[in-house]
């Protein structure tokens, strides 16, 4: 049998990769997201208009995809490896197809094919254009030219590279299910998570209490406008994610209607929105008086 | 002669607006080089789904000269007595740089003006496209774009080179932080190493190496001849669309051809869901009815295999997904599915999507024709699939009203019912295909016209660009469908009906004024001129195929001369009835002259065949009938003073004059239409 390239190096082998491009290997956030979006390594950092390279891998909380471990290809539970590069290099494009190269594949054997995709997360106030990633027909990769952040305006625009790391693995593995993954020579991902999924399908769907739920909803929803009133961006942007885990959770529990849906969604966003202004109008120096300096 | 090559460099372009975009450069550069007379022997537009441009072949090196005239002083004032130059003329020839021989004299409406004449050599072809490229590049629109580099331009996707080649020389000009050269790049699975160009001529054959055919034409037949190879004999027929085709030509630039099949088990899944598994997965091409199809890509050869086993997983994954949703959907049954309705909210405020439907099967008995039953019940459980799995799911929620004509037919086992459910979201979109049935499209009205009511009901009014619940979209489809479904039943009932059944009101006027916005956009879209339809609507009582009909009967006579005296009659007599009040019968011992006398009676004859007419909706005829009436008319107004002395006989005449004009405006308000020459 073929040596193959096990998840772990996969993983190693990205890390490795924009390591050398100049990124700083940074590490997942501390609270479930559903994106590796939401972590402040990124939504926070592309705020201003210092440069910023870096790189890091989010677990991705999709409770509404859970399919109790039965479905090969979807799990309420992911990787994502997530770049971001500010300002956007101009041969972007070209370093995303050597990263796939350090993975083994080889361009004049595959289609790689950019797919149009306007990118947006309502939760975030967040929009970015770009494309998904094909590689032979499935979906590898998300990249994206941000354009708004928290509902700001970049004056800087970053790009966003995302990789579903099991999906790229398993055309790397070239396996059917994610579930056969290789994790490494003796453990495949399956044997990892299958219970995992298996548990918080079943929690998500029917046994997740939706009145603790919304109460947590409003009580994070509190407590982040009260951090935020302080002044405080991090502590007030952390309880902003929680509420947008516990939106998540509900979604999945098929509780909330298709108006209060919206309705929520417009709370986290505002959430968001706050804590990006209080990130901005905080930073030394106005853009004002940094203008003066250039000038 | 020289040539000249234009290539923008590009990350993957919107495939829905590529096209347009190559054009418009192309008619935008034609124009600079006409109005800078710079002749050329032949345009070429490319696009590839990476790089758009044009190639120019045969200019002329330099401008055609030209002879410039310059105003300059009145003669008068230009010469002295002795036909010297004056100090006036000097000063004018010294600003501009004429010689005494460029002087001429030109005779203009306000006098005779001399004139400084000359000749400019043309300036280099270079030259002027060094400064124009640029300028049309910046003047290209598009519906969204973005930013991406410190330049701040805005483009639908980062530029990332240019290729400006005059014959030999390329044309540095800049542009997105950009400066354009001679250096394209090829397909980047073949490579990533810049390709040289010479001059423009190399252009289609060095890129071609590169795995890229530029011209789109070209490309779009490589397309079409791939699919054929790949197919070879393969039966089934391939299910696809030129717009499929132009799309795959706008995400290409060298295409490739492979069959891939799915299990066998999933041809038991609903066509249209086949349809859309393949078409979202990148424009895949079924052969229907076997388990097989053609994925068109954009790679080298060697990736064959490689494709044929990614796509082939990727929609066995997606139609595992479907057929797992369509199973379990068809094991609960619509009825569960309709009983879950009743906890999903519909619009705040306005009750739950089974309240939405009931109330729409309340309201359909107001539809004269069909099957009543199967109507009642089929708007009862339109709603239904939404509440289905598939349908909940974000690739298929397409299917809304497909999957519930679906699941009805085999839960509910009626034919009719199933048909109506699945076309009732009909037309989903302008051009979209129009419901079939007589069910159908009652059904169709109804949840629109619901959809309308609701959201004004509920806060969701439109207004300029607002208009998040698409209630214009739904009212235009009100309109379509009855005009073009010839559904004859009042609007104006069925909003009062409707309204009676959320028990709720609307402003007077609100909804009338809602929906003349739509029938005007309506009868416009479908031919009829803005004055034939103020015409019909002034007096509309709110049929809307009706109103169509006489649109179109109006249109066909409009360009008669009888009609165009007619109308002038009709603007006589609305003015002549503008300032009275006067409402009593006709006393037909008050006409006193033979002119009246014939009017009143040709008036009566005339009712009584209109109502016949009208009843019949034989509108050509009603016109016919109308224009008879012309001469009369015009006679009456000829020999009789309306406005006279004596009172009894002028309110009479104004009542002959109302009695006749009521005729007119039971078919239209002629006064409206706008002849030639008038001014409105």
């Amino acid at each position: 049998m073929r040596k193959v390239l096990t998840f772990e190096n996969i993983i190693l082998n990205l890390k490795r990769f924009w390591q050398k491009k100049g990124c700083l290997l940074f590490e997942p956030y501390n609270s479930e997201v559903g994106a590796g979006t939401f972590n402040p390594a990124t939504f926070i950092r592309v705020l201003d208009e210092k440069p910023w390279k870096v790189c890091y891998v989010e677990i991705s909380k999709r409770p509404r995809d859970g399919r109790y471990g039965e479905n090969p290809n979807r799990t309420q539970q992911y990787y994502q490896l997530q770049v971001i590069l500010k300002p956007a290099p101009k041969d972007i494009q070209k370093m995303y197809l050597e990263s796939l190269t350090s993975l083994g594949v080889k361009l004049n054997e595959h289609e790689v094919k950019f797919v149009e995709g306007d990118w947006e997360a309502p939760t975030l106030g967040a929009w970015g254009l770009g494309w998904e990633v094909w590689l032979d027909g499935l979906e590898v990769t998300q990249f994206t030219y941000f354009q708004q952040a928290g509902g700001v305006d970049l004056k800087v625009i970053p790009v966003e590279i995302t990789y579903g790391l099991e999906r790229i693995a398993t055309a790397v593995q070239d396996v059917g299910s994610m579930f056969d993954l290789k994790w490494n020579n003796d453990l495949t991902w399956g044997d990892v998570y299958r219970q995992n999924e298996v548990e918080f399908s079943r929690y998500n769907f029917e046994e997740s209490d939706p009145k603790l739920l919304t109460e947590l909803f409003d009580q994070y929803e509190r407590e982040a406008t009260r951090a935020f009133k302080q002044g405080l961006v991090y502590p007030g942007y952390d309880y902003a994610i929680k509420c947008s885990n516990v939106f998540n959770l509900l979604d999945a529990r098929g509780v909330i209607s298709i108006s209060e849906r919206a309705n929520m969604i417009g709370r986290v966003r505002s959430l968001a929105n706050q804590a990006a202004q209080l990130y901005i109008t905080s930073l030394p120096g106005s853009t004002e008086e940094k203008q003066e300096k250039n000038d | 002669m020289i040539d000249f090559l234009i290539e923008i460099g590009h990350e993957e372009f919107p495939p829905s607006f590529l096209r347009r975009t190559a054009d418009d450069l192309t008619y935008r550069l034609e124009e600079v080089l006409k109005r800078n007379r710079i002749f050329y022997r032949s345009v070429r537009t490319i696009y590839t789904s990476r790089r758009f441009g044009v190639i120019v072949l045969g200019l002329t090196r330099k401008q055609k000269p030209q002879v410039i005239e310059i105003q300059g002083p009145p003669k008068k004032i230009a010469f002295d007595e002795k036909n010297k130059p004056t100090e006036k003329l000097q000063g004018f020839m010294k600003t501009h740089d004429l010689k005494r021989t460029e002087i001429v004299v030109r005779k203009t409406k306000k006098g005779e003006y001399v004139c400084g004449r000359k000749e400019v050599a043309g300036g280099l072809t270079e030259d002027v496209l060094y400064e124009e490229i640029p300028r049309i590049i910046q003047s290209l629109e598009f519906p969204k774009t973005m930013r991406w580099n410190a330049s701040g331009t805005r483009f639908p996707r980062p530029v990332r080179w240019i290729v400006a080649l005059l014959d030999r020389r390329p044309i540095r000009f800049k542009y997105a932080g950009i400066t354009a050269d001679r250096y394209s790049m090829p397909n980047f699975h073949f490579s990533y190493k810049p390709i040289r160009l010479e001059k423009p001529r190399e252009y289609m054959n060095f890129l071609r190496h590169g795995g890229v055919v530029v011209d789109p034409n070209e490309r779009r037949k490589l397309i079409l001849k791939r699919i054929k190879q790949a197919i070879g004999k393969v039966p089934g027929k391939p299910l696809y669309t030129d717009a499929m085709i132009d799309e795959l030509n706008c995400m290409t630039e060298y295409p490739e051809a492979v069959t891939g099949e799915f299990d066998q088990k999933y041809l038991d899944l609903p066509e249209e869901v086949i349809v859309t598994v393949l078409k979202t997965q990148g424009d895949l091409i079924w052969l229907k009815p076997t388990n097989k199809f053609v994925c068109v890509f954009s790679a080298k050869k060697k990736a064959l295999q490689n494709v044929k086993k990614g796509y082939t997983r990727v929609v066995e994954a997606k139609l595992y997904d479907a057929h797992f949703y369509y199973q379990n959907d068809l094991a609960q049954g619509l009825e569960k599915m309709n009983e879950q309705t009743k906890g999903m909210m519909w619009l705040k405020g306005l009750g739950s999507l089974y309240d939405k439907a009931f109330r729409m099967s309340k309201f359909v008995s107001v539809f004269p024709d069909g099957d009543q039953a199967a109507l009642k019940k089929a708007a009862l459980y339109c709603k239904a699939d939404l509440l289905s799995q598939m349908v909940r799911e974000k690739d298929f929620t397409s299917l809304q009203g497909i999957m519930g004509g679906h699941y009805a037919a085999v839960s509910l086992k009626d034919e009719k019912i199933a048909a109506a459910i699945k076309e009732h979201y009909l037309p989903n979109y302008v051009g979209d295909a129009l419901p079939r049935t007589q069910e159908g499209a009652a059904l169709s009205v109804a949840d629109k016209l619901d959809n309308v009511i609701g959201a004004f009901l509920s806060g969701n009014r439109p207004s300029g660009s607002y208009d998040p619940l698409a209630v214009r979209r739904n009212g235009y489809g009100v309109v379509q469908v009855m005009a073009e479904n010839g559904i004859h039943v009042s609007l104006f009932t069925m909003i009062e009906r409707l309204l009676g059944l959320y028990g709720k009101k609307l402003e007077d006027g609100v909804m009338k004024d809602f929906f003349s916005e739509r029938m005007t956009r309506y009868l416009a879209d479908a031919g009829s001129r803005y004055d034939e339809i103020k015409a019909v609507l002034a007096t509309w009582q709110g049929d809307i195929a009706d109103a169509r009909h006489r649109c179109q009967a109006l249109a066909k006579f409009r360009d008669k001369t009888e009609f165009n005296k007619l109308v002038i009659g009709q603007k006589r007599v609305r003015n002549i009835l503008k300032g009275s009040k006067e409402t009593g019968a006709v006393q037909t011992g008050l006409l006193k002259s033979p002119a009246e006398r014939k009017l009143y009676r040709t008036g009566t004859r005339a009712l009584t065949q209109l109502e016949v007419l009208l009843k019949q909706k034989k509108y050509g005829e009603v016109l016919e009938l109308l224009l008879s009436m012309r001469e009369v008319i015009d006679t009456f107004f000829d020999d009789v003073m309306v406005m006279c002395d004596d009172a009894a006989l002028r309110k009479n005449r104004l009542a002959l004059v109302r009695y006749i004009n009521d005729i007119f405006i039971q078919y239209a308000d002629f006064s409206e239409i706008v002849i030639e020459g008038e001014k409105s």
